[in-house]
């Protein structure tokens, strides 16, 4: 869309790819997902991405990473890496909602809600590492999307 | 020697040492669930799988894995959708005792598939090669399911060609995004050796390199 976000994706997967084993199995719940249910975020129109990628930065910034502490300091030191990688979408996603080329429609405000309804139903450790869990289907969708 | 034991309520008692080594193998979205046969356990071992979708609440079982002495079992068509991540599951039965299921990690089509070498179709002229370069196809059900190349499942998807005089084996590396490619000014009437690799950037998977194919130029008239 108008908003390019030149982030670099595969020093974040490399990042995500070295802990995924470690996080996944920190999540036993295989009953629900906080991006996918109830439904993919592959079924977004492409008018709404924008938006959906803005307010998914600023939720794994300000909901997922920081609550996300584990005892590995290997695993710690990458998720603080890919962290600060998704400081500079945040803010480019924001001046772009600012200047108006990221509108925000109706499904995916909608969608968004859900994500966060999935996020508050389970207690903010748990929901934080099975988000993290799940950035992969973040990064799939992105990628499909550019 | 395996533990032997039976509950009075004629409940199989899930004492059997578990499979192990559960996980996926796959190559070009043919996914294929593998493991070990439980340690001590000699033959005569059987299993049943299941698999989940994530997020999905139900694990559903594989019929045609039930009762198997194998130790694979090919989940390709329950694991189709790339969109999706999944789990899937194995148990061990042994004269009427049972292991726990055996889960694998969550696994990701999309990331974690292995991609084979691209096919090569390779002609000459006096001066030169040209190559033309076919991505694999994603795996179907059967012959006449509708065909995926690996390259509408990852638009990124680059070829490293690599180029080989035999006679001085200098050897070039070309690194090119659409599938064909022109190799100019070379030696009239001599031999070159051509193989590819696929390369995709995110997520970061590369196929090996496909067998060389050899063709001469033309010589001079």
């Amino acid at each position: 869309g108008p908003c390019r976000v030149s982030m670099s994706m595969t020093e974040i997967r490399s990042g995500f790819t070295a802990i995924k084993a470690n996080i996944q199995a920190r999540d036993p719940i295989r009953t629900l997902s906080i991006l996918s249910y109830p439904h993919s975020l592959h079924k977004v129109k492409s008018s709404d991405r924008c938006c959906i990628a803005h307010h998914l930065s600023n939720f794994y910034v300000d909901k997922v990473f920081k609550h996300c502490k584990t005892e590995d300091s290997y695993v710690n030191r990458k998720i603080s890496s890919i962290a600060n990688s998704f400081l500079s979408v945040k803010r480019t996603l924001a001046q772009c909602h600012e200047q108006n080329k990221c509108m925000c429609g109706q499904e995916s405000t909608e969608k968004f809600k859900q994500i966060l309804a999935n996020y508050e139903g389970l207690d903010v450790t748990s929901a934080a590492i099975k988000s993290l869990g799940e950035l992969d289907i973040l990064l799939d969708w992105m990628e499909k999307s550019t | 020697i395996v533990p032997f034991s039976f509950s009075f309520s004629g409940e199989l008692y899930c004492s059997l040492p578990n499979p192990r080594n559960v996980h996926f193998e796959s190559i070009n979205m043919k996914n294929v669930l593998h493991w070990s046969a439980p340690e001590g356990t000699g033959d005569g071992v059987l299993y049943k799988v299941k698999y989940s979708v994530y997020g999905v609440g139900k694990w559903i079982r594989k019929p045609e894995c039930r009762n198997i002495n194998r130790t694979w079992c090919d989940l390709s068509i329950e694991t189709s959708d790339y969109e999706e991540q999944y789990y899937a599951s194995v148990k061990a039965f042994l004269d009427g005792m049972c292991s726990d299921w055996m889960e694998t990690t969550r696994f990701n089509p999309l990331t974690d598939t292995k991609i084979g070498p691209p096919a090569l179709s390779v002609s000459s002229t006096e001066k030169s090669i040209s190559i033309i370069l076919t991505a694999p196809e994603k795996w179907k059900g059967s012959p006449e399911g509708e065909s995926m190349s690996l390259l509408q499942v990852y638009p990124g998807l680059q070829y490293n060609v690599s180029v080989l005089n035999k006679k001085t084996k200098k050897r070039w590396f070309f690194s090119i995004s659409n599938n064909t490619l022109v190799v100019p000014w070379l030696e009239p009437g001599t031999a070159y050796c051509v193989s590819a690799q696929i390369y995709v950037t995110t997520p970061l998977l590369h196929s090996g390199f496909s067998e060389e194919h050899c063709i001469a130029t033309l010589k001079d008239k």
